[in-house]
């Protein structure tokens, strides 16, 4: 059976219906169906994403949940050393309570000087300044003053001697003149 | 054989002729052809949806649960920091040297007849160990073997709570002063005396001796 013989009125309606056809599926493909495929393929990826972030977010929960408990001690220590030190310039606060301090422990007169501050190298002690300073007593006895240092090392856990001059005063043998170079390490408020 | 006459032949061919009409063919196929695209896209299109709706689950979870997250991690951060600084804190506690102890066993140290006029002791950097200066008098029949018996004294004491101990005179020089001692007039030795020591792990862990011996925290 032969083809049926095509006029030129029939070929040309046929080129316009391929034409027709091919232009359908740019226009499907272009227009709907690629951009529904691509959100999809996003849609999908964000699910991935925020799955794992949910599963991640179980494990860190734990892990906080894990940390209070283990962290107790040392929140409760370092809530401690922080309330050694009051708010406010050191400078203002240190030499009265260190002329207090060695005054409760029948030496008068302590004068404390600050030398200098420096911030530590260490990064977890950031938040954290070092303070030297001078501390001096002009009249006092080796006895007592035996007793307030150990009683200002172990009342003043931050607070390190670093130098311990003692020298005898000639016009009064049973006193000594003192100076003690002690650094502290207070908090940054 | 019976004669077959075909009178509708035109009106057969003509119809005939419609019906393969390439164009009317081509319409055909074309829309079924959109008709299966159409289908297809929908299929897609309930996809879409379907996982349009799990991503909004999804995403109602995360809302929910992110605040707390987010403040967990906060904490776990800041607990890690607390940690860290307090480890940190303790191990500057835990490493300075107590002068207390020092103090006492030096005072424990000098004999009646000897003086002490000048006490110097320094922590040296990068826990180097303790630097100590005494300087004093000594008075006896050999002022000078008072001072001997000084050091030896000093380096047995402090020998018990730290390491490494080392006294040398740094000078020993008879006085020409004679002092008085229980009656007995004596001729006295200066000297000078250069003590240094490690703080060894025992004594970094004694507190100093206070009425209660208890270190406070």
């Amino acid at each position: 059976m032969s083809p049926p013989k095509l006029t030129k009125d029939q070929i040309q309606k046929l080129t316009f219906s391929a034409l027709g056809f091919v232009f359908l599926l740019y226009v499907y493909f272009t227009f709907f169906l690629g951009p529904l495929n691509r959100s999809r393929a996003a849609m999908l990826v964000t699910i991935q994403d925020l799955q794992s972030k949910l599963d991640a977010s179980k494990d860190k929960m734990k892990k906080a949940v894990s940390l209070e408990q283990q962290a107790k001690t040392a929140t409760s220590r370092f809530a401690t050393l922080r309330a050694l030190n009051p708010e406010g310039a050191p400078i203002a606060w240190f030499p009265p309570r260190i002329k207090t301090f060695f005054a409760s422990q029948q030496i008068d007169k302590a004068v404390a000087r600050l030398e200098n501050s420096a911030a530590f190298k260490e990064a977890e002690l950031s938040g954290w300044t070092k303070y030297n300073w001078l501390i001096d007593l002009p009249q006092a006895d080796f006895a007592s003053l035996g007793t307030a240092i150990a009683e200002l090392e172990n009342t003043e856990p931050l607070l390190s001697i670093t130098k311990l001059h003692i020298q005898i005063l000639p016009s009064q043998p049973q006193f000594q003149h003192v100076e003690i170079a002690a650094a502290s390490i207070i908090e940054k408020r | 054989m019976a004669l077959h006459l075909n009178l509708l032949h035109e009106e057969k061919l003509e119809q005939r002729q419609r019906q393969r009409d390439p164009l009317k063919i081509g319409i055909m196929v074309l829309a079924g052809f959109g008709a299966l695209l159409f289908l297809y896209y929908m299929f897609n299109a309930y996809r879409t949806l379907e996982i349009k709706s799990r991503l909004s689950a999804v995403e109602r979870n995360w809302t929910k649960i992110e605040p707390e997250v987010t403040a967990a991690d906060k904490r776990v951060a800041e607990l890690e920091g607390i940690i860290k600084t307090t480890s940190a804190l303790d191990n500057y506690i835990e490493n300075r040297f107590f002068w207390a102890p020092f103090l006492q066993r030096v005072s424990h140290c000098v004999p009646p007849n000897a003086q002490l006029t000048s006490l110097d002791a320094t922590v040296l950097d990068e826990n180097k160990g303790i630097s100590v200066s005494l300087e004093g008098v000594a008075a006896g029949r050999e002022p000078r073997s008072v001072a001997e018996d000084l050091r030896q004294m000093l380096i047995e004491q402090l020998g018990h709570g730290y390491g490494g101990v080392k006294a040398e005179f740094k000078t020993l020089e008879d006085l020409d002063t004679i002092v008085n001692v229980g009656g007995t007039n004596m001729p006295m030795a200066h000297y000078l005396l250069a003590i240094n020591f490690n703080p060894s792990p025992t004594a970094k862990s004694a507190a100093s001796p206070t009425p209660d011996h208890t270190r406070k925290r």
